[in-house]
């Protein structure tokens, strides 16, 4: 008989297994991107004009896509997280559909929806705002894709605010607005803070949406560089060309460097304690 | 911080879910304080949550000095609220804390005016401390401090200092005092814990099932009729249900007490009890459970039957040992009745 304490052994020897193969399915196909490209090949990709205007393009599509999706997101995360009403669980689903759904699926969608010759695609133009093959159907596609995350933090974070915190507030004179600002922010804006990255990085690495509505992107406001494609369909069409495997490997450690920054950004900006119980202006 | 006549309370009922307080009259003069007392589930915080605007009435309304405030949103009822969690900060220090309600009314002084809070709650040495790194006691004195530096007329609290040492209880108390006699603070509190109800408070409120019970000076309430929970809170120990006084019925002692037990039971008070190791001194023989030293005194277990009778006050060390048998004898003039309702204090 094995006893109590070898088995348990065993048991954590085999987790460790388990979760060390897991974690090297996640960092040994990256490790093997950079050593494959090589220094010379990422450097001249990485001062290739076509891709540096599509990364700047794809950091503009989704930092406007992460405003909208915190604009739109943030409140409807909040009703989730602190009331309750008829149609609840309806909105919930909704909110759920398009992490479930096949990112081509969307595209056509969407596509139909705003279909250029549609009246909802004329509306937009007549507004200024192209959708199709244009940089406003990069960002409703990462919207589409990308805003749950958003929402679903939110309202996790939301969530975790003592009532009672906000309530003493406003025995403290705060109007409800001052008590959201001051107090419920504050304290879910690291929730939020994570939601938003997740929906940036969803964003970044949509390819199938963008396929279907916006392939090639011509300029139009707020895009007022050349005709481009968003990053991962620029490393696609790289890909697809003929012996394009380098190309497209040397893009891709680009991308997955600029992808690197942003979130050692955040997290710099996390430890600097802007808006979490360690200093900081909020504190 | 403006000098208020009075707080008081007319008619008014909240309904929530299927509950349903009052209609409940209350009237707390400036500078005095209300001990909200009552079982658990008895409406205690739905009265305070009312009272502060978090919830709506149903009926009736909240004046300050005859002035109605019930229609006014918390934040512009100036009442002081503090929750059993205390509501605190927990994202800002202690000195942020305390100086909210001050920047929250544009004061242009807050930091200094909160560091006199914080001086007179000595919470200066804690001022960069974040709410989490304090003890209760501390978490406490920030709550209050914060309180009193948003100039309230009327300070709401609730079961305030459960989780507090006695030495840390005591000191809050006795600043608490001192500021709303100073001030001429009315102050409602809800507490289970009768040592901070009878040192801050002239006038107990008892409420059950959404309503009130009893209003009166603690010993009004000793001297009224009881039930299990304002006996409990007035520190009655022998308490015994109408079925345990039934299982001891064929003890001519115990058929006694079952006749004198009113709807909700029965209490002994220990001045009720004699016992002796002459077993001539009482009526029925009941054997010690135990001895022990509790509350600067001996204090002897003694089981009658199935029932346990609880003897305090012998300060020398008693002459009997667990499992001696004793005479014991209960004057019945002395026990009280119980009315019915009202659980356990919960």
């Amino acid at each position: 008989m094995v006893a109590p304490s070898a088995r348990g052994s065993v048991g954590s020897f085999v987790g460790a297994v388990l979760s060390a193969s897991l974690i090297l399915l996640f960092v040994l196909p990256l490790v093997v991107l950079f050593l494959y490209v090589g220094w010379s090949g990422f450097v001249q990709e990485a001062t290739n004009d076509g891709f540096l205007t599509s990364i700047r393009f794809t950091l503009l599509a989704s930092g406007i896509a992460v405003g909208l999706g915190l604009l739109t997101g943030v409140p409807l995360g909040y009703v989730l997280a602190r009331y309750r009403f008829r149609g609840r669980s309806f909105v919930e689903s909704a909110v759920l559909l398009p992490v479930v759904i096949p990112h081509l699926v969307v595209g056509i969608a969407l596509l139909l929806l705003f279909a250029p010759d549609g009246p909802v695609g004329r509306f937009m133009a007549g507004l200024g705002l192209p959708v199709f093959d244009a940089i406003w159907g990069v960002v409703l596609v990462m919207l589409y894709v990308g805003a749950s995350y958003v929402v679903l933090a939110s309202q996790l974070a939301f969530r975790a605010v003592d009532p009672e915190v906000v309530d003493t507030a406003r025995s403290l004179g705060a109007s409800p607005g001052e008590a959201f600002a001051t107090v419920t922010l504050p304290q879910s804006a690291r929730g939020i803070a994570t939601g938003a990255l997740l929906m940036w990085a969803r964003g970044v690495s949509e390819i199938g949406g963008f396929l279907i509505l916006a392939y090639a992107i011509e300029p139009s406001p707020p895009w007022f560089g050349p005709p481009t494609a968003p990053a991962s369909v620029y490393i696609y069409d790289l890909y697809q060309s003929s012996g394009g495997l380098e190309a497209a490997a040397a893009a891709s450690c680009v991308l997955v460097l600029v992808a690197l920054a942003i979130f050692l950004a955040v997290r710099l900006v996390d430890r600097a304690g802007l808006y979490t119980p360690r200093g900081g202006w909020l504190s | 911080m403006a000098i208020v006549t009075g707080v008081t309370v007319r008619n008014l009922e909240v309904e929530r879910g299927g509950f349903r307080l009052g209609p409940i009259d209350l009237a707390i003069e400036g500078g005095t304080a209300a001990i909200l007392l009552g079982p658990s589930g008895a409406g205690k915080t739905t009265l305070l949550r009312a009272i502060a605007g978090f919830l709506g009435l149903r009926e009736g309304s909240v004046e300050v000095d005859g002035v109605p405030v019930d229609r006014e949103p918390p934040e512009r009822r100036g009442f002081g609220f503090v929750p059993p969690s205390l509501g605190l900060f927990p994202h800002r220090r202690v000195a942020r804390n305390v100086s909210y309600p001050l920047e929250i009314a544009g004061a242009s002084d807050a930091s200094a005016q909160a560091r006199r809070w914080m001086e007179r709650f000595d919470l200066v040495p804690l001022a960069h401390r974040y709410p989490h790194e304090l003890s209760s006691g501390q978490q406490q004195r920030v709550a209050m401090a914060r309180a009193l530096a948003a100039h309230p007329r009327f300070l709401l609290w609730d079961e305030p200092l459960s989780a507090l040492d006695v030495e840390s209880r005591d000191v809050l108390l006795r600043l608490v005092r001192e500021l709303i006699e100073r001030e001429g603070l009315p102050l409602l509190l809800v507490t289970h814990d009768p040592t901070t109800a009878l040192s801050l408070g002239s006038r107990l409120v008892v409420l059950d099932e959404g309503r009130v019970r009893f209003q009166g000076r603690p010993e009004e309430l000793a001297r009224g009729p009881l039930n299990r929970f304002t006996a409990r809170f007035l520190g009655y120990e022998n308490l015994y249900a109408p079925h345990e006084l039934a299982a001891v019925s064929d003890l001519p002692l115990g058929a006694a007490l079952a006749r004198a037990a009113g709807p909700g039971g029965l209490v002994v008070p220990t001045e009720a009890l004699r016992w002796s190791v002459e077993r001539w001194v009482g009526d029925t023989s009941a054997r010690v459970r135990s001895v022990r030293w509790s509350s600067a005194a001996w204090s002897i277990d003694l089981e009658l039957g199935s029932l346990r009778l609880h003897v305090l006050g012998a300060h020398d060390a008693p002459s009997v040992r667990p499992g001696a048998v004793v005479g014991v004898g209960i004057d019945l003039g002395k026990v009280k009745p119980l009315e019915g309702s009202s659980g356990p204090a919960g």
